[in-house]
């Protein structure tokens, strides 16, 4: 109930866009599951689904943010469960290379996450969008000054 | 101008020697001003003698590595500084060109002086005499003469050099008399300075300064480590990386093409900067790159050519890196 609230506080506020990468295996069915089960979502979030969290070329992130993102999220399956044994190892290592070197370009840190979400974890790709698009919305729009 | 000329006959006279086994040199010779020296490719014999070196060798020759790898038959000597044979390591280690294929002659290096910064004291003026000498530059103009501190025009690179002396990998080293001495300065200070500004402050820099790029291209030509020129997906019409614009925002994203896939492999030989016809500090961005990649996995390109590049591999536990939770 208290989540749903949440959910509801968000709709009112200002729309923020967010494109988030899932990996076909794990995060992608993992947010299947969330609305197969009926967890409310904010409708903030794009999903784009890759084959593994690996697939994902850091330039898709920047890509994304220069053609207007607020914030960019990033799942795949948890370390060591990946499809196709070590792809999400690789992606680990550049995504959080990215992930220090975007403040020096100009784009806010905590516009970028990457998280580890599985096939069953409806629930927490649930709170790992409310609490992803609340932090997005608590810095507002990625807009030039 | 003594130290000089020995150090031009050692090189001539080393380069004759292992002539036979190589079928083609790479050097520097004389440039067309006093102020600049050209690269040059030798294939006879008799052309040795043009090969010069001195303190305005300032091109990276490994540049030509991976191209002329692809182009000569036989082997292929190389006139590098120490801070240039980096590139041809960290090439090597990548597998991109052959060691076997490479004859590194390695000259130690007494620093290097950066052209631009002489022209920003003196103006654009026709030179007519430049003298290097440890103390004073000596230029004559047609305004006159001046007399500039030495120190104060090296490049950039050379502040925070520690091999000037000592060659990571090379087939012949020609030793220097002359050393480096310099006042080693912070590699890192001008990111610094940056990182202390808001990130809103940061955007705008570089809004300002990329809005001034032309997108010639040059900065990624002269790359010894960019192989993948021809290829580049800036080209690209589908998928559409960037287009043809040149506004602020997209010279962003070109940049960022190149600091990604230099990520790990930057031998900071800082010859973008150094080509960039608008002056915009490319630099910096590469450098930032370096930093973030040194804290993460302790890894410095060009230093080891047995070790791979950090973002070609990984650990099952990362000891450096901290998973950011969100539920």
């Amino acid at each position: 109930m208290e989540k749903e609230n949440k959910v509801k506080e968000m709709e009112k506020e200002e729309d923020v866009k967010i494109i988030a990468f899932l990996c076909n295996w794990c995060s992608y069915a993992g947010a299947d599951a969330a609305g197969t089960a009926r967890l409310r979502q904010p409708e903030n979030i794009r999903i784009i689904r890759v084959p593994c969290s690996g697939r994902i070329n850091p330039l898709f992130i920047l890509k994304a943010f220069s053609s207007g993102a607020d914030g960019v999220l990033v799942s795949g399956c948890h370390p060591n469960d990946c499809h196709y044994t070590d792809g999400n190892f690789y992606a680990r290592r550049r995504l959080e290379a990215l992930k220090e070197y975007l403040p020096f370009i100009g784009i806010d840190k905590r516009r970028f996450s990457y998280q580890w979400v599985s096939a069953s974890e409806g629930q927490k790709w649930q709170s790992v969008v409310v609490n992803f698009v609340k932090r997005i919305k608590s810095i507002g729009k990625n807009e030039p000054k | 101008m003594n130290q000089n000329r020995n150090i031009n006959e050692k090189l001539i006279s080393k380069v004759s020697e292992i002539f036979g086994q190589v079928s083609l040199v790479v050097g520097y010779c004389r440039g067309n001003s006093p102020l600049k020296v050209s690269p040059c490719l030798i294939d006879e014999k008799k052309d040795i003698s043009n090969l010069i070196f001195n303190k305005l060798c300032i091109n990276n020759l490994a540049t030509y590595a991976y191209k002329l790898s692809k182009k000569v038959e036989g082997n292929i000597g190389m006139v590098l500084k120490p801070c240039d044979s980096k590139a041809i390591i960290q090439l090597c280690a990548e597998g991109l060109i052959e060691r076997e294929k490479f004859r590194m002659i390695t000259v130690g290096c007494s620093g290097i002086i950066d052209y631009k910064k002489i022209l920003k004291e003196i103006g654009r003026q026709r030179i007519i005499s430049l003298d290097i000498g440890k103390d004073n530059i000596e230029v004559e103009t047609i305004d006159g003469k001046k007399s500039l501190s030495t120190k104060n025009f090296y490049a950039e690179k050379c502040y925070w050099c520690d091999i000037s002396d000592n060659p990571l990998e090379s087939d012949v080293f020609i030793e220097n008399d002359d050393k480096l001495e310099v006042e080693k300065k912070d590699k890192y200070a001008d990111i610094k300075d940056l990182e202390n500004l808001s990130i809103e402050e940061i955007y705008s820099y570089w809004q300002e300064e990329l809005g001034r790029c032309i997108r010639c291209y040059a900065c990624r030509n002269v790359c010894p480590m960019e192989v993948c020129q021809d290829q580049c997906i800036v080209h690209l019409d589908y998928p559409n990386w960037e287009s043809q614009m040149a506004t602020a925002e997209e010279n962003k994203f070109f940049q960022m093409i190149r600091v990604m896939h230099l990520a790990g492999r930057c031998v900071e030989c800082g010859e973008c900067e150094r080509v960039c016809p608008q002056n915009i500090s490319i630099f910096k961005l590469m450098k930032k790159m370096n930093q973030v990649i040194d804290e993460l996995f302790g890894f410095s390109a060009g230093i080891d050519i047995s070790q791979k590049t950090p973002l070609l591999t990984y650990k099952t536990i990362e000891e450096n890196i901290e998973e950011e939770k969100l539920t």
